[in-house]
């Protein structure tokens, strides 16, 4: 062969090959339908009732089930799901819904007006955000049979926010079952109109979710939780493996194809896995120390202003973390940077000041005795324990005295709803959608956020339906936020799950795990 | 034997009243509120209020105390408040894995550790008895969860000879059913030998060194035959008690075991039921490891007339 010709060859069986594998690669990115996925989870969800309770194994799990009127986009905005659109009247306080045709429930069941009704009047009487969505609704009525009308009292800002949440949110049930189980018990027959249906739930061994063929998508492409969404897997399989490493480990083996709530000290192991990828899911959590307000030492101001002064919080988040940047961020925004509508930049607020001088002088100008400030925390979340520990070691740096109080989640929990039990207690925020849904911003949350400027600007915000307007109430909410220090902000965590190579199709933008677009190449 | 056996049924019926009302207080009065679990992070305590009056949890404990023993009365162990069924259904449905890793990991605890206390007690001093203490001495000292969690390592992610995790029916899939119990089983058996091994080791010593079995070496029986058949069965009664505990505690649940190795049994359900303060089921797991304990006590015994004759009941 001349060298013309060898030349030649080469380059033919170069481009060849190069086909090969591109056509190997276009058709791992091909979706295709079949398939079971297992997914591993930390454990059983209390109910698969969307409207009943706020546990985020609920939230996960029913979003596969069941839809509501709206959904959030990608950038956490809502977007219509079951609705076709709505109109708001002239003055704002009547919102006409029209729902898409042709919707089935997974008894065959064609959705319609009433059954909206009836879930959402259901919704309004159990679900946090429900609740506050009704105390401004006059009247829910179907108009027709793809017609849905709502009055309100007084013109409102959270309306399709509200109807969009993923957390305890609005799904729609089938009218029977809305009407069957009054709101404080809890739904125990499954049937929405989502991607996937409940085949089978037998308690710690597996939830079998299968796909449902008389699902109709809406046209447009996924969009974060929302837009286009199909079924590709035949089944879902959720196994509750309470144990982390053992989740860990049935990733590896292949044994399961996604697990959720991994320990960060697992990202460097799976990193090696050439089976499996780590995935770093934002937002999670920002921690947070809340005070109770309603009575007790913690009632006092300045010395809430103290504690937040004293706070070096970059060590505390590092530790937390395992001591790797990929899984904090250092952020004061009550909203977390993923939330684009609502995450602020503020310059001068006084957060993770580690100020010693200025938390001793505001320690006595709050005419703080030394008295124990009882801080609850618990060790069933580790980092929960993590942070109380090393805060309370910084803030008896500066003359604090912390009764660090470590007790199991069940007695926190219960604890936390009675003021005369505690002072301060950890948790974690997860994504708040709208300034309205912030929690510990409200006087009925454990707590207790009574202050009044609080409160209006809450009320204001809830009623002002000017974007730009409301921008710069949430912006003067924050300042107002590190003024009266309801509770403290630290860092955001992240958390760690992980996939096999075979799970394609994954969106890692979202808060919360969503299997439908997803597809495996196996 | 038959008076016996009826006395000693009869006597279950106080000690479960008893066991029933400790259990029902002490979960009570313990701090921790399901419906505060149940509802989420975000509930309120108003819907925490209207969910515990649902619930029947507002009403004062002895009333619930007393509705309590009256189902237990009609055999109604009540409603679990998470798992959306009976007790007993949920009972029912942990007791095979519990029953086949218990049955499981109890051979491997006795084929391991009886003939290592045998052995190790005709060899006393030998290299076989230092050899066989140490082993059983590590079964005793290495933590349960830190055997099985290497295990799964070296096993499971390493060399891909078992499933790291997981159940399978006997009745549905056998293989997959033994290649699921395999590690459970050995690590969980590992740890209860030693116990086994070290009795029967001692007692092994004891009767090695009475007078008829000098008597039996006298008349020239072999060493195997001495220690075996004469020695043993009288060394017996004390293993067969520790067995039968050791039986008890693995019904009670093996409750690391079943949580590593993701086996849906009772262990695996008593902890999830007591961090959710699911009480009916606390209360119902309870009561039937309560029972297994008093009926397998009443088995050990029965075997002791069998065993050594010159136990009577009558």
């Amino acid at each position: 062969m001349t060298p013309t010709g060898w030349f030649r060859s080469a380059l033919i069986g170069l481009i060849a090959v190069t086909m090969l594998a591109a056509g190997a690669a276009s058709a791992a990115d091909t979706p295709r339908k079949g398939g079971i996925l297992r997914v591993g989870n930390l454990g059983e969800p209390p109910s698969l009732d969307a409207h009943w309770t706020t546990a985020s194994i609920t939230e996960t799990l029913t979003n596969h089930i069941y839809e509501g009127l709206y959904s959030l986009d990608s950038n956490k905005r809502p977007i219509p799901m079951l609705a076709q659109g709505y109109t708001v009247s002239r003055d704002g306080r009547t919102y006409t819904f029209k729902l898409r045709q042709g919707i089935k429930f997974h008894n065959g069941k064609e959705m319609t007006s009433e059954d909206v009704v009836a879930s959402l009047n259901r919704w309004g009487k159990q679900s946090n955000y429900g609740k506050s969505l009704f105390a401004q609704v006059a009247e829910l009525k179907a108009l027709d049979k793809y017609t849905v009308e709502m009055k309100l009292k007084e013109k409102s800002a959270i309306v399709l926010i509200s109807l969009a949440v993923p957390n305890n949110f609005g799904a729609i049930y089938p009218k029977e079952i809305a009407e069957k189980f009054p709101p404080e018990t809890k739904v125990t027959e499954y049937i929405g109109t989502g991607p996937y249906k409940l085949a089978e739930w037998k308690p710690d061994q597996y939830i079998r979710m299968v796909r449902f063929d008389d699902y109709k998508s809406r046209n447009e492409k996924p969009n974060g939780y929302g837009g286009g969404k199909t079924a590709y897997l035949d089944e879902i399989r959720w196994v509750p493996v309470p144990e982390v490493a053992t989740r860990v480990a049935q990733v590896e083996t292949g044994e399961l194809d996604f697990a959720d709530d991994l320990n960060l000290d697992a990202y460097d192991r799976l990193k090696r896995n050439p089976n499996a990828r780590p995935i770093i899911s934002k937002p999670y959590y920002w921690l947070v120390a809340v005070f109770n307000k309603k009575e007790g030492l913690m009632t006092n101001q300045k010395l809430r202003q103290a504690w937040q002064a004293a706070l070096d919080i970059e060590p505390i988040m590092k530790n937390v973390a395992g001591g790797k940047s990929e899984f904090y961020r250092m952020d004061s925004s009550l909203a977390p940077v993923e939330i684009t509508a609502w995450h602020t930049k503020m310059a001068g607020l006084p957060w993770n000041e580690h100020n010693k001088d200025k938390a001793r002088r505001l320690l006595k100008e709050s005419g703080y005795q030394g008295e124990p400030i009882r801080f609850m925390t618990t060790q069933e979340y580790k980092w929960m324990y993590d942070f109380a520990l090393l805060t309370k070691q910084q803030l008896e740096d500066v003359g604090f005295k912390i009764d660090l109080q470590v007790v199991d989640w069940a007695t926190l929990v219960k604890r936390r709803n009675n003021s005369k039990e505690y002072d301060a207690f950890t948790t974690g925020m997860g994504a708040f959608y709208d300034p309205t849904h912030h929690i510990y911003l409200t006087s009925n949350w454990p707590g207790w956020t009574n202050d009044e400027d609080i409160l209006s600007l809450q009320s204001e915000l809830a009623r002002e339906t000017d974007p730009k307007r409301r921008t710069a109430l949430w912006e003067k909410q924050t300042r107002q936020f590190y003024e009266k220090v309801p509770v403290i902000r630290y860092g955001d965590l992240f958390g760690l799950r992980a996939a096999r190579t075979t799970v394609k199709g994954f969106d890692e933008g979202n808060e919360r795990i969503r299997f439908y677009n997803v597809w495996l190449d196996k | 034997m038959t008076a016996y056996l009826v006395r000693r049924v009869l006597a279950i019926v106080p000690v479960m009243a008893v066991v029933v009302t400790v259990v029902f207080l002490l979960i009570h009065l313990i701090p921790g509120d399901p419906v505060s679990v149940m509802l989420g992070p975000d509930a309120t305590p108003t819907q925490i209020q209207a969910t515990r009056q649902a619930l029947g949890l507002d009403r004062p404990l002895y009333e619930q105390l007393i509705r309590f023993y009256g189902r237990v009365l009609r055999g109604d162990l009540g409603q679990s408040y998470f798992l959306d069924r009976p007790v007993t259904t949920a009972l029912l449905e942990r007791a095979e894995p519990t029953l086949v890793l218990m049955l499981a990991a109890l051979l491997i605890a006795v084929a391991i550790g009886v003939p290592s206390g045998i052995v190790a007690a005709a060899h006393r001093g030998s290299i076989w008895d230092r050899g066989l203490m140490l082993g059983s001495l590590l079964g005793v000292c290495i933590p349960g969860f830190w055997l099985s969690l290497n295990f799964i390592y070296l096993f499971a992610v390493r060399l891909g000879w078992l499933p790291a995790a997981g159940y399978a029916s006997l009745l549905i899939d056998p293989v997959a059913a033994l290649r699921y119990m395999v590690l459970p089983a050995v690590s969980l058996g590992f740890n209860q030998s030693a116990l086994i091994a070290r009795i029967s080791r001692s007692c092994m010593l004891d009767v090695l060194q009475q007078d008829y079995i000098r008597t039996a070496q006298a008349k020239g029986l072999s060493e195997r035959s001495v220690t075996y058949v004469h020695a043993f069965r009288n060394a017996l009664v004390p293993v067969v008690t520790v067995i039968g505990v050791t039986t008890a505690v693995l019904i009670g649940g093996a409750v690391v075991t079943e949580i590593v190795f993701n086996i849906p049994g009772l262990g695996r359900l008593i902890i999830s039921a007591i961090l959710r303060r699911d009480y009916p089921v606390v209360q119902g797991v309870v009561l039937v490891t309560a029972a297994a304990y008093v009926l397998i006590n009443l088995v050990v015994d029965v075997l002791y007339a069998f065993i050594d004759p010159r136990i009577h009941y009558d």
